[in-house]
């Protein structure tokens, strides 16, 4: 094309230099940043990244991105205890390793995206916490691992625990001291799902190939097609398994224990969790499995041990009772939806890590600072959502594309209110009944088991919060969801509830596509709402082959 | 053979759940008590002034209304059983005993509880057990105090049933008659030339579940009495022997199928199925009545739920005896669509009984009603085909 030098002079005159100063230092203003121009087709992947004004644009660039980089070899380092071939041999042993280390800053890309000032900050510490807790995670598997030191069980392999994903880490604290606990599927599936949702894909299809029905729930898929293809590492010499959290997990151990060749020992989680008629069983069976790891390491338990990590723990509870404080009665919360339930869900299902307490500080900091000084980190706020049930793990920064193209502010949802309690350890019984209530009260199982009206507590959530709207996750192969799906329309219609119904497919994106998802979230704003997007480039684009 | 004296009385019996009996009984003021899982215990049900009804929704094909409440994505039993309350055909239960054992059966139950005058009876309620998910003391323990409050003292403080231990002990009386003359009955099926075929026995326990026991006993007896001296076919129209193994199963036009591609059902291992369900209550010395039926429960059921690696392996070799007990050439797994445990453990079952245990199978996914007749057929006759290819090759 020719080059028009009097259209560019004309351009260069009708330019506004204060304007480009403006956002140059700044950053452009929420509506006129057109992120979705940003993305090369298909891809998701950035063509440039975002300017975000100079001082944010530099905190991501160090803060964020140099420093969590870094901090990802520093981790694998710490934590490999120098059996680092192990780790690099887990890279090319397992797919789900293999294709996900790379994706890991995408992943907090995407989380991160239009974010600006504390909200930034604070969420990019939560990313970091996880990110350090799955590292943990993985290097301690991979030291121990069998598959990965030629068949040969090492003394890491004897010092480590294994468990479903959801049997809550607190229960080993009192071994916390001399053995490490991994739960078995959290990084293979869970947390590689989030990074690169490609990965799961291949797990899904080998339990289908083997004739698991495709309208079981693709979680519990994935985590048997992990067996079935031989993904799990060889880790610990003994496995912990539960009946968390609904028929469909059990279902999975069906095929985990033909698979699992050694001791195994199911921790039955009563369903029926609010009649007080069930705590006696289930501190009998908690007992149970303490007396059966005992048995399988020959060492005592720590009751010492136990209380101290409990007492951290509840330390942990009490300050994410004041964040929710935050989020609930003001505009100053600075952690946005997505690092909020995933830290939230992580932490505590895991238990507590050595990390954790640091990335408490820093976030403390920073919402004191918005607290302080008034800062409302999501200025561009229309309507405060709570999300309910479970969410994508292929989108679950849905929340971010939400607030940027819509204004959407997801201030709670489901997942960060389960396990809400304080354990108390004054007495050896308080302590187990609390444990059990806290065990049972586990996620994806707080609101849906243990019948209805768990569920419809969204209403009395949304009171709290302060929420103007619901975006209901219809994870369609979950059935305990599913089945309330007439009885939630007839709430939502009797309570005159805008609420948008949000399709998908826990880690499988081909049943529901991100795209999809967001043309019914965009429908109901124009149609329903009658609102027009802050951001009208993310509207609609092709990510399709995207991490 | 020639036909059973009361079989066609037992199906009409079979074709709603208000059927001739339950009206009959409710008349006789007798207290109409819903239940759904084989963990409740029918026998509790069956006290003094009561009587249990094993819910089912024959001839739903369509159930519209409950897909709008429980969406089209779940198990196609429960929502055939919201559609049948939806439209009142369950006005005349007094209360349901529900557990929350699978999340279609006790949701189902939920939707009676939430849904303002679905149940069109006064005094009408809902109540709900937790059920462990082991054998062991403990859980024996939890289930027996989950049925004291939520079966026993409910139906004593809200209907003023006797509950005391000998009342209980005469439902066990009752119970374990039923028991043993649907096992007489079911015996024959063991005979080289069976006298009564698969068909005719799962419509037999079917009314033994779903009728007042003090009304269907007596027909019950005559069919025991009856079979003694029934001749069977001088030359066996079936191809071959199954045993059909699963989820849960009430129609019998599914057997009929079955046994039409020339596959003689002799052994029914599957939820609303004799075999767990028609064992007699034994109360040890020492044990309470209500300890014993909370004892037994766990101990027979062969739900896919018990998670105990031992339990698991358990359940493989309990189905390959019974394959031995009642000289199966193969086995039918079935599960219904949507349902989370038999769809693994129709999977495990597929792999391991054919390998571990030698027996042929064929692994089917149906819906609660028996829509897709032309398809499952095919499927039965390939598997008829194959076993007897099999036997072919096995006398060459």
């Amino acid at each position: 094309m020719k080059f028009d030098f009097n259209a560019a002079l004309e351009k260069l005159k009708n330019t506004d230099y204060k304007k480009l100063a403006k956002d140059f230092v700044y950053g452009k203003p929420h509506g006129e940043r057109r992120l979705g121009d940003l993305y090369e087709p298909k891809t998701g992947l950035y063509k440039h990244r975002e300017w975000r004004g100079i001082k944010d644009t530099m905190y991501y660039f160090n803060n964020i991105w140099l420093y969590n980089y870094g901090m990802i070899v520093a981790d694998i380092i710490k934590y490999s205890k120098g059996d680092l071939p192990a780790v690099l041999k887990g890279l090319w042993r397992y797919r789900w390793m293999g294709q996900t280390y790379l994706t890991v800053m995408h992943w907090f890309d995407r989380g991160l995206e239009g974010m600006r000032g504390e909200g930034l900050r604070a969420s990019a510490w939560h990313y970091r916490g996880i990110a350090t807790g799955a590292i943990r995670q993985f290097c301690t598997m991979f030291r121990a691992d069998g598959n990965l030191h030629g068949g040969k069980h090492n003394d890491a392999w004897q010092h480590s625990m294994a468990m479903n994903e959801t049997v809550w880490g607190g229960l080993f604290y009192p071994w916390a001291d001399k053995y490490t606990n991994v739960a078995l599927e959290m990084i293979p599936y869970f947390l590689t799902a989030h990074c690169n949702n490609h990965v799961v894909l291949n797990y899904i299809d080998a339990a289908q190939g083997i004739g698991v029905p495709g309208d079981n729930c693709p979680m519990c898929q994935a985590e048997a097609g992990i067996f079935i293809l031989d993904d799990v590492p060889d880790y610990a010499p003994f496995m912990i398994s539960v009946n968390e959290a609904c028929d469909d997990s059990v279902a999975t151990t069906i095929i985990q224990d033909w698979l699992f060749q050694g001791p195994l020992c199911s921790l039955g989680m009563p369903m029926r969790f609010s009649d007080p008629l069930v705590k006696q069983n289930c501190m009998n069976d908690i007992e149970k499995v303490w007396k059966f790891i005992e048995e399988q390491t020959g060492t005592a338990p720590n009751w010492d041990l136990m209380k101290e990590k409990l007492a951290l723990q509840n330390a942990n509870m009490r300050w994410e009772w004041e964040k929710w404080d935050v989020a609930a009665n003001t505009n100053y919360y600075p952690i946005n939806s997505v690092a909020q339930a995933l830290y939230r869900i992580y932490t505590a299902q895991v238990g507590m890590y050595d990390i954790a307490p640091f990335i408490e500080g820093k976030v403390r900091k920073i919402m004191e600072k918005c607290v302080d000084e008034k800062i409302n980190p999501y200025p561009m706020t229309r309507h405060r959502a709570i999300a309910w049930s479970c969410a994508p793990l292929y989108y679950s920064n849905w929340c971010t594309w939400a607030y940027n193209c819509w204004g959407i502010n997801t201030i709670i949802n489901m997942d960060s209110l389960m396990m809400d309690m304080e354990i108390r350890t004054d007495t050896y019984e308080h302590m187990l009944e609390d444990c059990a209530k806290y065990h049972m009260e586990a996620p994806m199982r707080r609101m849906a088991v243990g019948g209805m009206d768990h569920f419809l507590e969204v209403f009395e959530y949304m009171e709290r919060f302060h929420c103007d709207m619901v975006v209901m996750y219809d994870q369609l192969q979950c059935k305990g969801a599913q089945s309330m799906h007439g009885i939630f329309e007839d709430e939502f219609r009797a309570r005159n509830i805008h609420a948008i119904w949000m399709p998908h497919a826990l880690p499988d994106k081909r049943v529901v596509p991100r795209a999809e998802i967001r043309r019914l979230f965009n429908d109901y704003m124009f149609t329903v709402m009658h609102e027009e997007p802050l951001d009208p480039s993310l509207l609609d684009f092709d990510d399709s082959e995207s991490w | 053979m020639r036909d059973l004296k009361h079989l066609i009385y037992f199906e009409d019996l079979l074709q709603e759940a208000n059927n001739a009996l339950v009206r009959q009984a409710k008349d006789e003021g007798k207290l109409a008590l819903g239940y759904t899982c084989y963990f409740m215990p029918e026998v509790l049900l069956d006290l003094p002034g009561c009587f249990s009804v094993r819910l089912r929704a024959p001839r739903c094909t369509s159930p519209d209304m409950a897909t709008y409440y429980m969406s089209n994505r779940l198990c196609h039993y429960a929502r055939s059983l919201l559609e049948r309350a939806l439209e009142g055909g369950y006005n005349f239960l007094d209360a349901q005993f529900s557990t929350e054992t699978c999340v279609g059966a006790c949701r189902f139950s939920e939707h009676l509880e939430k849904l303002p005058g679905i149940i069109n009876n006064e005094g009408f309620f809902v109540t709900f057990c937790d059920v462990p998910f082991k054998r062991d003391q403990n859980s024996v323990d939890h289930f027996a105090t989950q049925l004291q409050a939520h079966v026993l003292d409910e139906l004593k403080n809200r209907r003023g049933v006797d509950t005391s231990d000998e009342a209980l002990m005469k439902a066990i009386e009752e119970h374990n008659e039923v028991c043993r003359l649907i096992n007489e009955i079911g015996e024959y099926r063991k005979l080289p030339n069976p006298t009564i075929t698969g068909y005719e026995f799962h419509v037999i326990q079917l009314v033994s579940l779903v009728c007042p026991k003090y009304l269907i006993l007596p027909y019950l007896r005559d069919t025991a009495e009856e079979m003694k001296t029934r001749e069977p076919e001088q030359k066996n129209p079936f191809r071959c022997r199954v045993m059909v193994v699963g989820s849960e199963n009430d129609d019998p036009d599914f057997s009929k199928l079955i046994e039409s591609c020339g596959a003689e059902i002799v052994c029914d291992r599957y939820c609303y199925g004799a075999i767990e369900s028609r064992v007699p209550i034994e109360v040890k010395e020492g044990e309470t009545p209500l300890q014993a039926i909370s004892r037994h429960y766990l101990e027979t059921s062969n739900c896919a739920r018990f998670m105990p690696q031992d339990e698991m392996r358990l359940r493989k070799e309990r189905i390959a005896e019974l394959g031995h007990e009642y000289n199966v050439d193969g086995i039918i797994v079935v599960s219904n669509k949507f349902c989370a445990y038999w769809g693994y453990e129709r999977v495990v079952d597929s792999v391991v009984i054919p390998r571990d245990y030698g027996f042929p199978v064929c692994s089917i996914e149906k819906e609660y009603i028996n829509s897709a007749s032309g398809q499952l057929r095919t499927r039965f006759q390939a598997f008829v085909e194959s076993i007897e290819i099999k036997k072919i090759q096995e006398g060459a």
